[in-house]
């Protein structure tokens, strides 16, 4: 293996992003939608519609409602209106495992909502794979880190980088593939290194606890104390005595003033002398990710206890950092410019993905071969994560709007149906002569993004009076008009080019 | 003979592989212990810039498998992490003695 540092780094840019590519794609494609995790959240849950009611008087209707159906269970959660999320929602209990209720906030009664797997479902695979949590979290950050290593070398192999960044020769087969791959990585190198370290020191401390066992012992409690200033907060059963709940309007107006808009509270011990009030914000008022910067009041006297905490300039630059990836400042303008950034993204790791197979078949083909069982298989994994995966995104939307309201473990079975169409766009693509899978289930994932608005339109009685579900089918709609035109185009005229060429021609060019 | 060949490359490709991974990830440890040990901040500080930092060696050390010259120098990780880990975890290391 005596090579130059370019060749090196030129195999290793080849094999690492041809195995990790596939992951990496499926990871970049839902991390690009659930950019828009709740506007898809709030698109497959039509029941839920915004309602012009004061957060306080929301707020009120939920502790009513607790209060008559779950005065034994603490804590209280109460996710409260705002911007991109219309719901109110409670859960008595813990909130991860705790029981939830959509509340209707104009009576406070309960709504019957479809169970659906929502746009959280995107998010969830963009960093688990749907694999068990933490099995999920290791994966998808070796994944990353391979990534980060093929970006690097891939600046290494690419050091005329800003000449071939002016380089584009449409219509011409494989190049035409290397010019669109390079110049989506180029333009977009900056994004590429950010989201992905970013994301690899989101788990940073699941990664490489060396500090962590270095400077604590491994104590993450203990750090955590040092980390951030803790509130005040309760573990287990309250002994205190009876007391009423302080009224949360006055207090919600207080938080809203100091930290911007609200996402939701929780109480512990309600209805007892030591009641705690905790109130959150949305997470997008700065770039900093503000999870766990909330305030704390007494539940009873609605005495302000603590919060929000300072950040330490370290806590800050790595809450930065989180930012940078979660995407949640600045708005819709900064949401659809990582959405943007997202797909070109994807498509430039699909466009690497299929320059490999483009590759491969010209050696075949100059050196007189036939393609083997490897190859094919290869070429049908590539068509299966890019073009399948589509089909099984938008697939999840059709599956929501068609399976019946009041079938149990609905959610579940919309991600069954979801890893179901995958598996059938791998066996199709195993099937069908390469250039016809790839027509056929990029039209096919086309067409469902098309057909989207005439779904709901037969399904719902007044599908487009939230604007938000209207925004998400018009997006939609690009997004399958983009796919039309790709379908379009392959095994249109840059693969005839290819194949009207003479060997000796292509041996030149290769 | 051809056969010979490219199972002797599989092989080197292969230690490589793991010198990068493993390898890179025992050096990155080390290195990473011991940067927070010795800078002199407040240890939440000191804990988070090291960590911070900590994947873009892991990068370079993974780079570094592939680019040496020698497949056993790919392995140099390794034996480096040996006196960073004992920069990095020299308390532990006293009180196990002591």
């Amino acid at each position: 293996m005596k090579q130059t540092f370019t060749q090196s780094m030129a195999w290793l840019h080849t094999w690492g992003g041809l195995l990790f590519g596939w992951p990496l794609f499926a990871i970049f494609l839902t991390g690009t939608l659930a950019v828009f995790d709740q506007e898809i959240d709030q698109w497959m849950q039509p029941e839920i519609q915004r309602q012009a009611v004061p957060v306080a008087l929301a707020a009120e209707r939920a502790v009513a409602y607790l209060q008559r159906e779950h005065a034994d269970v603490e804590p209280w959660n109460i996710a409260l209106p705002n911007e991109r999320n219309p719901g109110l929602k409670v859960t008595a209990g813990d909130r991860r495992r705790g029981i939830s209720t959509d509340l209707d906030p104009q009576t406070g009664e309960p709504l019957l909502v479809r169970d659906s797997a929502g746009g959280g479902f995107f998010f969830h695979f963009h960093y688990t794979l749907n694999l068990p949590r933490l099995a999920g979290i290791w994966v998808v950050g070796l994944v990353g880190l391979v990534s980060l290593v093929a970006l690097v070398s891939g600046i290494v192999i690419h050091k005329k980088l800003f000449k071939e960044f002016f380089t584009f020769r449409p219509n011409k087969g494989q190049r035409s593939w290397l010019d669109a791959h390079n110049a989506a990585g180029v333009l977009l190198m900056p994004f590429h290194l950010m989201i992905v370290y970013t994301g690899i020191i989101i788990f940073g401390l699941i990664y490489l606890p060396a500090a962590l066992q270095a400077l604590y012992d491994g104590d993450i409690a203990t750090f955590y104390e040092e980390y951030i200033e803790e509130a005040p907060h309760h573990h287990g059963p309250s002994t205190a005595p009876l007391a009423p709940l302080v009224a949360l309007g006055p207090l919600l107006t207080q938080a809203e003033h100091r930290m911007g808009p609200l996402s939701g509270l929780s109480i512990s011990h309600p209805g007892r002398a030591d009641a705690l009030v905790e109130v959150r914000r949305v997470l997008g008022n700065r770039i900093a990710l503000t999870k766990g910067q909330n305030m704390v009041f007494d539940g009873v006297s609605g005495q302000l206890l603590a919060g929000p905490p300072e950040l330490r300039p370290s806590v800050l630059t790595q809450r930065v950092m989180f930012g940078l990836h979660f995407a949640q400042f600045g708005g819709y303008p900064m949401r659809w410019l990582y959405f943007v950034c997202g797909l070109i993204g994807s498509a430039m790791i699909a466009s690497g993905l299929v320059l490999f197979t483009v590759k491969r078949r010209r050696k075949y083909l100059v050196e007189g071969r036939a393609q083997g069982v490897g190859d094919r298989l290869i070429e049908s994994l590539n068509i299966a994560v890019v073009a399948g995966l589509g089909v099984a995104c938008i697939g999840l939307f059709w599956v929501n709007r068609l399976l019946p309201v009041e079938l149990a473990q609905r959610a579940g079975w919309e991600v069954r149906l979801f890893f179901v169409l995958w598996l059938l766009s791998l066996l199709h693509a195993w099937c069908r002569p390469h250039v016809q899978a790839w027509r056929e289930q990029l039209g096919a994932a086309a067409a469902l993004c098309l057909g989207l608005p005439l779904l709901s339109l037969l399904t719902l009685a007044h599908p487009w009076a939230e604007s938000t579900r209207l925004l998400v089918e018009l997006a939609v709609l690009g997004c399958g008009l983009l796919l039309g035109w790709t379908a379009w185009r392959v095994g249109g005229k840059a693969e005839q080019n290819v194949a009207r060429r003479s060997p000796r021609a292509v041996a030149e060019v290769g | 003979m051809n056969k010979l060949k490219r199972a002797d490359a599989a092989l080197a490709i292969g230690s490589r592989l793991l010198a990068g991974l493993l390898g890179g990830y025992v050096f990155t440890y080390a290195l990473t212990a011991a940067l927070a040990q010795v800078l002199p901040f407040n240890r939440v500080d000191a804990l988070l810039i090291a960590t911070l930092l900590s994947f873009l060696f892991y990068t370079l050390a993974i780079i570094w498998a592939f680019a040496a010259s020698s497949t056993w120098r790919a392995w140099l990780g390794v034996p480096l992490a040996v006196p960073l880990a004992l920069i990095g975890f020299w308390p532990q290391l006293l009180e196990r003695l002591a």
